[in-house]
Formats: C-alpha cells, structure tokens, sequence
C-alpha cells in the first residue's frame, strides 16, 4: 500500500492544476494589508481571513483530488493496469485515499505556516485587544484538514460507483454543503416551535439524513481561533473520534462497491 | 496443475433497452505451462472480455478461470502473471523507471534485483535512454514496450498480453515477437490475443479461435499449416530444352529448360515417379498451403 499512497502523492504535487490551486496561497502576502483597511480588529479580521483563504484552497484541493484521482484512474483505463497486480481493490483505494489524506495534511501545515507568519504581522503592526490563542488557531487549521479529509473520502466513494466526474465533483460540494448545516438543523428540529411546524415524517427523514451524512459543523473551530476562545478538550477528542469512526465506515462502504466494480 | 484454465466461462453485458449482450459463450480452454497460445479472433469476438475474466477485471456471469490453479478473483491469482492490457496506458506523470519499480514492488522484489531487472528489461525495449522522461511524452510505441517491461520485470511464469504487436513498428514487432520465442525457450507460459495470423504462425505451439464470444477452433499451429497442405509446385529442368507431361499434369509455364507444374497432393506420387524414371532434375518443389489467415477467415466466415 506503501508505494501506492507513494506514486499519488508525486501525481498530486506534479500536477499543474495542484499547483495551480497553491498559487493561491499567494493572497496571505496580501492579508495584513487588506485587514488594516478595517481600521479596527484588524488582527482579528486576519486570523479570518487566513482561515478563511486557507478553508476555500481546501475545499478546491479536497474536490479537485478526491473526485478525480479514481474517476481519473479510470478514465484513462490506469486501472487495467494496477489492478492486474496483485493489489486488491480495497488497498488500492485506501492507498490512494492515505496519499491524498497525507498531502491535505501537508497542505494544512504549508498553508498553516503562511497564515501564522500572515496573522504574527498583522499582530506586531495593530496589537490586538485579546491575546491571541496560537494552538486554537492551529487546532483549527487541524480540524479544517480533518473536515476536508471526509470530503475526500466521500468523493472518492462516489467516483467508485460513477462513471463520469459529474457525481463525484458535484455529489461533494453538495455533501459539504449540507454536512455543514446537519447540527443546526437537528438542533432547531428538536426545539418546541420545530415539533410544531415540522410535520414527523419531514423530521424522521432529516434525522436519516443528520446521520447520515458528515456531520462537519464540529470541525469548525475558527470562532475560537479569532476570538480566542479555550477549546473543549473532550470535544476535540470526540470530533477526532467521529472523523476516524465515519472516515472509516465511508472508505469501507467504497472498498465494498469498487470490488464490486466492473472494469470494462 | 494447468497454466491457464477456464470452465464454462461466461459473461454477459447489459444492452440496450433491457437487452443482454453474450459476450463470453461457456469458454472451456487449458493452457499448459511452457506453451505459447495464440488466440485469434476478430474485433469484438470476445478477446479482451476473456482476458479481462482470466485477470480477474470483470465479473463472470458464470463459470470460473484460474492461474497457475488458483482462482482469478483471488489477489493471490496475479502473483505469477505479467499481463499487458491492450492499448495500455500507465500514470504518465511517472517515467518508465518509476512505473517499473513500482510494479515490481507490488510484487515483493528484493531492491537490489529489482533495480538490476529494471535496468535489464529497459534496455532490452529500448527504453534506457527514456527512462527519466514522464511518460506523458512518449509515443503511443514506446508505451507499449512499457508496458511490456512491466510484464517482464518480475519474471513471471505466466504472461497473458492482450494484443502485444498493437502500435509497434516493424522493429518493435519483430523485438516482441523475439521475446516471445525467447519466453517459450525458457519455458514461460505466454497466452496472447491478437487477429494478426502471422504474429501466431511465427511464435505459436497452440492456437484458438474465437467467433461471436464462442470458441470455434482450438489446435496446434504445425496441424493446421499440415491439414492446410493443398498441392506442390515442381520446378522441372530439361537437359534438351523440351518440356513434356508426367502423370498427365502439363506444365503451367515454361523458360527456357526449365518448366512449372502444379501437382495435387493425390497425383504427387504418380507424378515424382515418372519424373524418377525419366531421370529429369527437380530443381524445386513449394508446398502450396492454405495459411493460417485462410483456415481463420474460413472460420469466422462460417455462416
């Protein structure tokens, strides 16, 4: 499995489109400058935008990289060949989904580097009213990665039953979307004006859907980056539960439907 | 314990508006080890679908396939094989070192012999002055003998190549094909497809042909060309320059003293033994044969 989490890891950092999307990382030269235009919070308003840029080249990469590495693969009919060795489906797709893992891993801490050099000049140049609270702001980048990592494997699931980009690219942003709102919405489903309005069918099915899909909202911890706020040690380490637990389940359910793949 | 086996291997594909495609008809065929199999059939007889059920890419309707008798579904199945896909394509940001490593990692090689294979095997295809080039830059030849190095690498016992000659140049032909003689010489068995009867005439020991996803021939090549046997062209030289009969076969043309007569498999005897006893020279006889391209279009033209 070694050497396949290996060859993807140099297929992504030779790619021009990857390197296309780390361009990006270009725009933290601009971020101090861009935040003093507030006149106030400018800190504050850096952290955001940092995590926020640092958010958005994720998402591109974690799109970019989950849904197109199996449809690619298979696409270009790759797979006739590494599947013919004596590699099985399962290992080849975790390999593959490890190499991306590892890389978001390594984008997470480039582009973390670049926000904390962004966020300490912006800092020195208009001190902040709070101090600011440096392993908040790197458990945030943290759990960004570990966010996007679940991206990758649902799109990565999806490209192993489709046979255009279509299902993959789209099926993720859309996942993403609602994996971001999931707590919000079964939280006001169980407030007393939702048992109300909401008739119990609608509910019932958005309680399928809440465990259903990621839950990502937990991985968001960029309000307590920016304003500072201590992290919840025993939330953290439930979140990091639930990223293995469901990583684990969506990559099994992927191994399940690749090996039962035709490769026509 | 066969090289290659398949029993009853069938394979069916959705068609269209509910329909079901036979690409595969209960496929009965063993290869034994050491041999060389060609199997001929013409586009979309079924070749690659068989090839892809031996290696365990698709999913049989029904029926099973096996390697060196261990089931293809099976990872463990793949351990003996080098297998060349047709029209093969690799991960062209890799170079042709790279992928070759690669592949022989999958297959547990020692580094040192691998790194002594690799460089072996690329220089044998021509490909050592490549070798650091990605191969988003080589021709649609230099792919193929890739992917032929990748069969090579880990000197298997089995080699299943799907259309090996396909995007070669005459020289690349001839290099496969000297491979191919050099596996056989080595006792390796090789089972390919192709519809180039001439590629299977020169290499082969055993051919099968495959019509409509059905099995129509299998026999060994040296049968087929001897059954194929359908007269001889004599070459008489006269001492006094004038032709005559034997048997009462005339000749088809005459130059000089020499003349040409077309004798059937039936008048050879009564013909070469009034030749004997006229005491005129033989300067040539040619066995006219039907080849192996007439005995597969006789095949797939069946009605």
């Amino acid at each position: 499995m070694l050497s396949i989490v290996r060859i993807t890891l140099k297929g992504i950092f030779r790619d021009r489109i990857f390197q296309g999307i780390m361009a990006l990382s270009l725009f933290f030269v601009f971020i101090p400058s861009v935040a003093s235009l507030s006149m106030r919070q400018v800190t504050e308003l850096s952290t955001t935008l940092s995590l926020s840029l640092i958010s958005f080249i994720m998402l591109l990469l974690a799109v970019f990289l989950g849904a197109t590495s199996i449809w690619k693969d298979i696409e270009r009919r790759y797979t006739f060949s590494v599947l013919s060795l004596p590699v099985s489906r399962s290992t080849y797709l975790v390999g593959r989904f490890l190499g991306i893992a590892i890389f978001m891993l390594i984008a997470a801490l480039f582009l973390g580097s670049a926000a904390i050099v962004s966020i300490k000049i912006a800092s020195l140049t208009y001190p902040p009213a709070r101090p600011l609270l440096w392993f908040a702001i790197i458990t945030s980048i943290v759990f960004d990665a570990l966010k996007y990592i679940i991206v990758v494997a649902v799109s990565m699931t999806l490209a192993t039953v489709s046979t255009s980009f279509f299902l993959p690219v789209f099926g993720a942003i859309s996942i993403f979307m609602a994996g971001t709102v999931t707590q919000q919405v079964f939280d006001y489903l169980h407030t007393p004006s939702a048992q109300a309005a909401v008739s119990a069918a609608i509910r019932k099915a958005a309680l399928v859907l809440y465990y259903l899909l990621p839950n990502l909202g937990g991985f968001d911890l960029k309000v307590h980056a920016i304003y500072a706020i201590p992290l919840n040690t025993q939330g953290l380490l439930l979140t990091g539960v639930y990223f293995l637990a469901y990583t684990g389940i969506v990559m099994s359910v992927g191994a399940l439907l690749f090996a039962r793949r035709e490769m026509k | 314990m066969k090289a290659i086996e398949t029993t009853g291997l069938c394979k069916q594909f959705k068609g269209k508006k509910m329909t079901r495609v036979d690409a595969l008809k209960s496929l009965d065929l063993q290869i034994e080890k050491g041999e060389v199999f060609g199997f001929l059939g013409p586009n979309g007889a079924g070749k690659s679908t068989t090839i892809k059920l031996i290696m365990g890419l698709l999913k049989p309707t029904a029926g099973t396939a096996s390697i060196m008798g261990k089931d293809s579904s099976t990872t463990d199945s793949r351990r003996q094989v080098g297998f060349l896909p047709e029209n093969p394509a690799f991960y062209d940001y890799l170079s042709a070192e790279e992928y070759i490593t690669f592949v022989g990692s999958q297959f547990s090689m020692e580094s040192s012999l691998l790194k002594r294979r690799t460089e072996d095997v690329l220089k044998r295809l021509d490909l050592w002055e490549a070798r650091k080039r990605p191969m988003r830059g080589y021709s649609k030849g230099m792919v193929q003998r890739v992917g032929l190095a990748q069969t090579l690498v880990h000197d298997p016992d089995v080699y299943i190549l799907d259309e090996p000659m396909s995007g070669l140049d005459p020289i690349g032909r001839a290099l496969v094909k000297d491979i191919i003689l050099d596996l056989k010489r080595r006792g390796k068995c090789v089972f390919f497809s192709t519809h180039i009867t001439d590629d299977v005439e020169k290499v082969c020991d055993r051919v099968g042909v495959i019509v409509k996803g059905s099995l129509v021939a299998v026999d060994r090549v040296e049968n087929i060309m001897r059954s194929g046997v359908e007269g001889y062209l004599v070459h008489l030289r006269f001492q006094d320059s004038a032709s005559r009969n034997f048997a009462g076969i005339e000749p088809l043309r005459t130059a000089g003293s020499t003349s040409e007569f077309y004798v059937s498999c039936s008048a050879f005897n009564a013909f070469m033994g009034e030749v004997n006893a006229a005491g005129v020279e033989v300067a040539l006889v040619e066995t006219k044969r039907r080849d192996l391209e007439d005995f597969f279009l006789s095949l797939v033209n069946k009605p």
